[in-house]
């Protein structure tokens, strides 16, 4: 990444002033370039004009809330985003995930690891080799980090794709969640299952024929996940 | 040891029960017993005046026939004889005498011209003889009396009655006034005793069945009665394990009536009462978590800015003004107390609310505790004994928490080395073992006194103990989590010195989040 130094740009969606104030000056100081937005539909206005890398979203917001700018967002856009959300409402991650979001990071938020996320997840979308592979009519390749299924681009987020990438390495080979939690999202040992389940739904929804019965990414009972190229 | 416990009170509930049933019948067995004593007196008493009444009304209305035929018989007959009759005569006039309605037997007694005394008698062969009529009635026959103004004959008519071989019978005799010939007659009162017999027996059989019948209804005054009670022992049952709604059908304006009215309004007052204390509750259980929820929000935009103060702390001393850096200190350090206790407030209020969930994953313990040690720098202070590969689907993220607050508790309360060690509560490792997880110090041992209060939220041991790093809800976070498990966690003494906690938990706790996914009808963990 050395001389990819670009400066990451970042839409902050925060309702709470003084949140929203301390976490730009924070974030500001970890070498982001950081846009703020008070409402949903002024973060939604900025995402349009100013196009950046990464939204960080609070959950709570008046108006229209982190859940639906979330849907609203995937329709069109693949970027990457990460949620802010008060950990005491375990529903509002699974909702969260399932809408559409990357990662999370529970509130009170330490900016190291608010940044170590952002970064984490930034780092996704970096391409790290130059082959590609075919898994039937699904074909991944890694030199224009695009996937093709029957010959049409899929639209993926950085996130769907590394995890893609990472099991499509090791094809035929169960891995397991937390294995999945570090090698794409660069969680530490307590990295949460639930992301990968919903990514993995995300991603079957996008790569299989029928997402209800995989046949591509298989779910390993007691393990996790693989990849196996369809007979 | 709790078990035992289980076993006496069951026993003993078991036993109460019986007892309560034995009652309950005791009290039906003294009504039916009133019941048939008052039945039974008045039955004997009315039958017995009835069977007397009786009695004396049918004998006497049989012996004043038959007296009145005889008297008539013997003026009729015996007093037309002659002075000293023959034997022939005197048997004749019996026969004629006997030849009434009545049939009754006669036997005549007199003196023959010889002076011999001679008998005539009706009877025949089985005939009546003298010694049939009793000593004391030939005597009172054939006493003369005087004759006064109150006493019109010398000889009066006697009557007595005899049983002779099982057959009562009727003797009456007297002397013809002026006459030579005492007569005597015998009447059986076979008819007679045989209608009353019967009617004895259909006495009998009418209080027989008025003893069934008030049997019957004590049966069913008890029932009247011990069905609401039994009703209201039910309804009491049902309120003291805790449903509290249970009212009683109030029907009648009877005494039970009333003791169900009254059921009612106390089980009304104890809902009422029970209302007001769960809403009280909640409500300030509602408070602790608004509260904690409530200081999230500048809590998180102080810590942001604070991350900034430490990097400057961190980058160059001597850039900030020296007087304002141990300021700065405490308060990064202060802030991620608050952090902290924050935080374990609001885990807290999650148990409280019955909120918390579990989200599972396979982990392989020893690698999550080499983790758990590893993030927070304690790789020198604790010993790991724990073979890799053991396996256990739980919640990481709670049993980095339990793990977290037991190292760190040891390691702040009691002293290095810190001993961990993992094993199985079953030799085989098969399906539904136990994960033992044992955290022990080396330190001075917990007091027996503090023992039971180590896991109880803010709890101090003494108040001049000093302010400790931790929040004071580690340890009842730790059990609440190890009880989210289906876990427990123990704490005690090792007789070789320090303190160990004992960790255990369920090798697979995905049963209980199918529970509680039911529950909430919401899937967390999709495949």
């Amino acid at each position: 990444m050395g001389q990819n130094e670009r400066v990451p740009s970042l839409l902050l969606i925060e309702d709470d002033d003084a949140i929203r104030t301390a976490l730009e000056l924070s974030l500001t100081r970890q070498g982001h370039r950081v846009a703020t937005a008070a409402t949903g539909e002024d973060g939604l206005k900025l995402l349009r004009e100013q196009r950046p890398d990464l939204i960080v979203l609070d959950v709570m917001l008046p108006g229209i809330d982190g859940f639906e700018v979330c849907r609203r967002i995937r329709r069109t856009d693949q970027l990457p985003i990460i949620l802010l959300t008060a950990r005491s409402d375990d529903i509002d991650i699974v909702v969260g995930l399932e809408s559409g979001a990357d990662d999370y990071v529970v509130k009170p938020i330490q900016g190291r690891v608010l940044d170590a996320r952002i970064r984490a997840v930034l780092r996704r979308g970096e391409r790290e080799s130059t082959d590609a592979a075919s898994f039937g009519s699904l074909v991944i390749d890694r030199a224009a980090m695009t996937v093709t299924k029957n010959g049409e681009d899929l639209q993926l987020t950085p996130t769907e794709l590394r995890l893609l990438l990472e099991l499509s390495r090791r094809p035929g080979q169960a891995l397991s969640r937390q294995q999945l939690l570090r090698l794409v999202w660069e969680h530490d040992y307590l990295g949460d299952s639930r992301l990968v389940d919903a990514c993995v739904q995300r991603l079957r929804a996008k790569v299989e024929d029928v997402p209800s019965s995989p046949t591509l990414i298989r779910t390993v009972r007691g393990v996790g996940y693989r990849l196996d190229t369809p007979q | 040891m709790t078990e035992a416990q289980g076993g006496v009170r069951g026993w003993a509930a078991a036993r109460k029960g019986h007892l309560s049933r034995l009652r309950f019948t005791s009290l039906r067995l003294r009504l039916v017993v009133v019941f048939g004593l008052v039945a039974l007196t008045a039955a004997v008493s009315a039958s017995g005046i009835a069977y007397w009444l009786n009695r004396e009304a049918v004998l006497t209305r049989t012996q004043d026939a038959v007296l009145g035929d005889f008297r008539q018989a013997m003026q009729t007959r015996a007093g037309t004889l002659p002075a000293h009759p023959s034997q022939d005569e005197l048997q004749h006039t019996a026969g004629q005498m006997a030849n009434s309605s009545q049939r009754f037997s006669v036997l005549l007694v007199a003196q023959d011209p010889a002076g011999k005394t001679v008998y005539g008698s009706s009877g025949g062969l089985d005939g009546f003889s003298l010694q049939d009529v009793p000593k004391s009635l030939r005597t009172a026959v054939n006493k003369q009396q005087d004759i006064t103004s109150g006493n019109k004959y010398a000889y009066h008519l006697y009557w007595q009655r005899v049983v002779d071989h099982g057959t009562p019978y009727l003797v009456a005799g007297t002397r013809v006034i002026d006459g030579a010939a005492t007569g005597y007659m015998l009447k059986s009162l076979e008819p007679e005793a045989k209608d009353l017999n019967s009617l004895a027996w259909s006495l009998g059989i009418a209080t027989g069945l008025a003893l069934v019948g008030s049997a019957l209804l004590a049966q069913a005054a008890a029932s009247t009665v011990l069905k609401p009670v039994q009703r209201l022992g039910v309804a009491a049952r049902r309120l003291g394990e805790g449903k509290l709604d249970t009212r009683l059908r109030v029907s009648g304006t009877d005494e039970l009536a009333d003791l169900s009215r009254t059921f009612n309004d106390a089980a009304e007052a104890l809902e009422k009462r029970v209302e007001d204390m769960a809403a009280r509750d909640e409500a300030s259980r509602r408070f602790v978590a608004d509260m904690s929820h409530e200081l999230r929000t500048p809590l998180t935009a102080i810590t942001a800015v604070t991350e900034i103060l430490e990097e400057e702390l961190e980058a160059e001393s001597g850039s900030m003004d020296p007087m304002i850096e141990p300021a700065v200190r405490l308060v990064v350090s202060e802030t991620r107390r608050l952090n902290d206790l924050v935080e374990n407030l609001m885990e807290v209020t999650r148990f409280d609310a019955g909120t918390a969930r579990l989200v599972l994953d396979d982990v392989d313990l020893a690698d999550q505790i080499t983790a758990c040690i590893d993030a927070r720098a304690w790789l020198d202070a604790v010993d790991l004994d724990a073979e890799r590969g053991i396996h256990a689907r739980v919640d990481p993220r709670r049993l980095d928490v339990i793990l977290a607050n037991l190292i760190g508790n040891a390691l702040k309360h009691g002293g290095s080395p810190v001993r961990v060690s993992v094993r199985l509560s079953d030799a085989e490792s098969g399906e539904g073992a136990e994960i033992v997880i044992a955290v022990r110090d080396h330190g001075p041992g917990i007091p027996e006194d503090v023992l039971p209060h180590v896991f109880d939220r803010f709890y101090k041991a003494s108040a001049s103990r000093p302010r400790s790093e931790g929040s004071g809800l580690g340890l009842s976070i730790a059990l609440e989590n190890a009880h989210i498990h289906g876990g427990e966690i123990t704490a005690a003494n090792s007789p070789d010195g320090g303190a160990v906690f004992t960790l255990r938990l369920p090798r697979d706790a995905s049963a209980l989040t199918e529970e509680s996914e039911k529950d909430t009808g919401k899937n967390g963990n999709a495949s």
